[in-house]
């Protein structure tokens, strides 16, 4: 293939999706690379695509019966838990049943795809209908550049060229790292491994065991003994006929723990709440991805250079504050936005380094890098140690006694919290953390 | 519910191109440095899908055949060991999941 393209994107996930469907519209000529058989065949997310950002990209997407999404979420749940106890915060609300939803559930085998398919729609659409391409099967192997520019790819013997470079590779960077973006070794301080099982369940079981009516679905985190004293939390979120149930570990501490993510992940499933929860349905599929915890120490030293721009999880855009686990949709939003700066690069025939700058700025004006920048003392918070252990031992300690009615005389509230606070933490370690929290969230 | 063992959740795992000759393994590892100077040989244990094992006498070995390509390894080991790769679709093997 002689011609050039206006841009190549490599990695079709959601981050590479959002930018060719705003190339399409934008009548770009683009090349979408991807290394798996189909568009999400070698993605996994938890996962909770949060925001609107969704309904701009495919519009009135909840109208489709078959859409590429499992559930709308109209019921959140943050459950503390020791070995016998889970304590949960706990809102549901049709307030959330009206589209465009806040957040839906997705897997990402089906989901990346069914949005591969309407990228189609809108190439078909474009005014270059036989000259953009979704092409899958293809590993990239370099970023070609000249000059201190990104001027195409490379796979195997075979060269693509363009006038820009999107990478959107997800959180195994290896292009990112290759042009210089970020060091060739990232330590294992700010990453986690994620793991999990889809559970698969008759569908009115599912419906019934969770309370859920016609799409409608349920977001559960976990923080305490699901994680077995390592770092990081639990999830489960319901499909359409399906649940996720998994596990975000911190690598560091996973190391330094010497524990078995397989084996947490069997803890985490015995504990009574949950096993109460997944009582008869059948494991389906066991996955695991890194992922980043949102720690801006993590992120590339830059997201651009000449003809280049880096989005999604490559640019280690996730964030998880204690509110939502939040990365999909600030892919989307990035691929959007280095969307954006390409056909704005494009119009004054300008690549440069100096152009693709504007797409940092965007990203910083945007929600995307003004939620990372304001909630890094609640990422930091949610991984300091008390967090998955002392505050959800101490929570559930209360609870017991404050549910529990043995016909002896009770206590008062305050004098419960006082004894479970003496027996996990004390009132100054507490205090100085509820300064944190508030200042933090 | 019944818990599985590794095994047989890796045994629900997709695989592609299993059969060919000519695989090479996409990821490298360097056992002679998690045998001679590694303190922790943290990924027999961290790896998801255990690709990396210790015999009885404490010698770390990597095999890639149940690989499922989450890069854990690549940031567990900090003593340079692991030079992480996708497959290549063409020849490789690789995971595609069914649900993901």
């Amino acid at each position: 293939m002689d011609e050039k393209f206006d841009c190549i994107i490599v990695g079709a996930g959601v981050a590479g999706l959002a930018a060719a469907m705003e190339l399409a519209r934008s009548d770009m000529k683009f090349l979408l690379i991807e290394k798996g058989e189909f568009a999400g065949s070698k993605n996994v997310s938890g996962g909770v695509l949060w925001g609107h950002d969704l309904d701009r990209l495919v519009p009135e997407y909840w109208k489709e019966e078959d859409g590429g999404w499992e559930r709308f979420i109209n019921h959140r749940r943050l459950t503390f838990m020791d070995g016998e106890s889970a304590f949960s915060v706990d809102f549901k609300s049709s307030h959330f049943n009206e589209p465009p939803y806040s957040g839906v559930v997705v897997l990402r085998s089906k989901f990346d795809r069914w949005l591969a398919g309407k990228v189609e729609e809108a190439i078909a659409d474009s005014a270059h209908p036989m000259d953009s391409f979704i092409a899958t099967n293809i590993k990239v192997d370099e970023v070609l550049m000249e000059g201190g520019r990104a001027t195409g790819i490379r796979t195997g013997e075979e060269e693509f060229h363009a006038d820009s470079v999107i990478i959107a590779e997800g959180v195994n960077n290896l292009l990112t790292r290759q042009v210089g973006l970020q060091d060739d070794y990232v330590p294992a301080d700010h990453m986690l491994t994620g793991i999990k099982e889809v559970i698969r369940f008759e569908q009115s079981v599912l419906e019934d065991r969770f309370q859920l009516n016609g799409r409608s679905g349920m977001s559960n985190e976990f923080l305490g003994y699901a994680t077995n004293g390592v770092e990081g939390g639990g999830f489960l979120y319901t499909n359409r006929e399906t649940v996720s149930v998994g596990l975000v570990l911190g690598l560091k501490d996973l190391r330094e723990k010497e524990q078995k993510p397989y084996d947490i992940l069997n803890h985490f499933k015995s504990h009574p709440a949950v096993a109460d929860m997944l009582r008869g349905g059948e494991v389906v599929e066991y996955s695991a991805h890194v992922v980043s915890s949102g720690d801006k120490r993590v992120m590339p030293r830059k997201l651009y250079t000449g003809g280049l721009l880096v989005c999604g999880e490559a640019a280690n855009l996730l964030l998880n504050a204690g509110k939502a686990i939040q990365g999909m949709d600030f892919a989307m939003r990035s691929g959007i936005l280095a969307a954006e700066t390409i056909v704005k690069a494009k119009e004054k025939d300008d690549y440069g380094e100096q152009a693709m700058s504007a797409y940092r700025s965007a990203l910083d004006d945007s929600y995307v890098m003004k939620d990372i920048n304001s909630f890094q003392d609640a990422v930091h918070m949610l991984h300091a140690p008390e967090m998955f252990s002392d505050v959800p031992n101490l929570v559930c300690d209360f609870g017991r006694s404050f549910f529990t009615i043995d016909n002896s005389p009770t206590r008062k509230s305050r004098k419960m919290m006082a004894d479970a606070v003496r027996e996990h933490s004390s009132w100054w370690d507490l205090f100085k953390l509820g300064i944190r929290g508030a200042k933090s969230l | 519910m019944k818990l599985l063992k590794l095994t047989e959740q890796l045994g629900l795992v997709s695989y592609r191109n299993q059969s060919k000759s000519e695989i090479k393994p996409h990821i490298e590892v360097d056992t002679s440095i998690c045998n001679s100077v590694c303190p922790h040989k943290c990924t027999t244990y961290v790896c998801p899908a255990n690709c990396y094992t210790m015999d009885e006498e404490g010698q770390v070995h990597f095999q890639v055949e149940d690989c499922i390509e989450c890069g854990t390894c690549m940031y567990a080991c900090d003593q340079g060991a692991v030079s992480w790769n996708y497959p290549d679709p063409e020849i490789g093997r690789g995971v595609t999941w069914n649900y993901g």
